[in-house]
């Protein structure tokens, strides 16, 4: 991993196109802006991480019988 | 053309109904031909089941069965990926989690299943957006929907 250090105002580029601004530190929190081609997604790390566990998730929790009697259009009784 | 599936069999499945994803599920990315299965005419939900791995498949449902409000912005570089040309070709999905035998049931509202209904291109999307939840609890079908926002924007 490539690190660098740098201060409020002063930005990375990668690969010609993407550019990374650090905009302000407050606290622990930096706040970062992002400028890519539109064509380019942008997220935040723990969300794909949060998403590739429910996916996981959601698989193994699929059996049909079980699924078909909890998603039941009218509910019981 | 047939799909062998572990839940269901051997079944026959038309090319209207194929999902052909610009990249897999995260967590799945090499996987991304799949189709969409109404298993039972009688539940809202369909299958969305992989054409490569016979014992993949995710319950998706509309969110429009149990969300009032659940607006979502495609960003261009997920409509780029869908070439999608027109948002009303959009048709959303959203991956349920069924847990605790069934009694516990959540619905994935930050990354929906999205597919042009024109080209059959489909793609799970990112939503950044705070209000919408990764696990959004579901209310009961046939309940009153409920509202898709995890946090209402104070007035």
């Amino acid at each position: 991993m490539l690190v660098l250090a740098r201060k409020v105002g002063q930005s990375i580029v990668i690969s010609e196109n993407i550019e990374l601004l650090v905009i302000e530190v407050r606290g622990d929190q930096v706040r970062l802006g992002i400028e890519a081609p539109r064509s380019i997604p942008v997220h935040r790390k723990e969300l794909l991480e949060q998403i590739r566990s429910e996916n996981v998730k959601a698989v193994a929790a699929s059996d049909v019988d079980v699924v078909t009697e909890a998603l039941k259009k009218e509910p019981d009784g | 053309m047939k799909v062998q599936t572990t839940r269901f069999g051997a079944l026959e499945v038309d090319e209207g109904s194929t999902v052909n994803m610009a990249s897999g599920p995260l967590g799945f990315e090499q996987l991304t031909r799949f189709c969409l299965i109404q298993h039972r005419s009688d539940t809202s939900f369909r299958w969305l089941q992989s054409m490569e791995d016979p014992s993949l498949a995710f319950v998706v449902v509309d969110p429009t069965e149990f969300f009032d409000d659940y607006e979502i912005e495609i960003s261009d570089a997920y409509a780029e990926m869908l070439r999608l040309q027109s948002e009303e070709d959009a048709l959303l999905f959203v991956v349920l989690t069924v847990g605790d035998h069934g009694k516990h049931i959540t619905a994935n509202l930050a990354a929906p299943i999205v597919l042009n209904s024109k080209n059959r291109i489909g793609m799970q999307v990112i939503i950044e957006d705070d209000r919408y939840a990764v696990r959004h609890e579901l209310a009961t079908p046939g309940a009153k929907r409920s509202r898709a926002t995890t946090i209402t924007n104070a007035a």
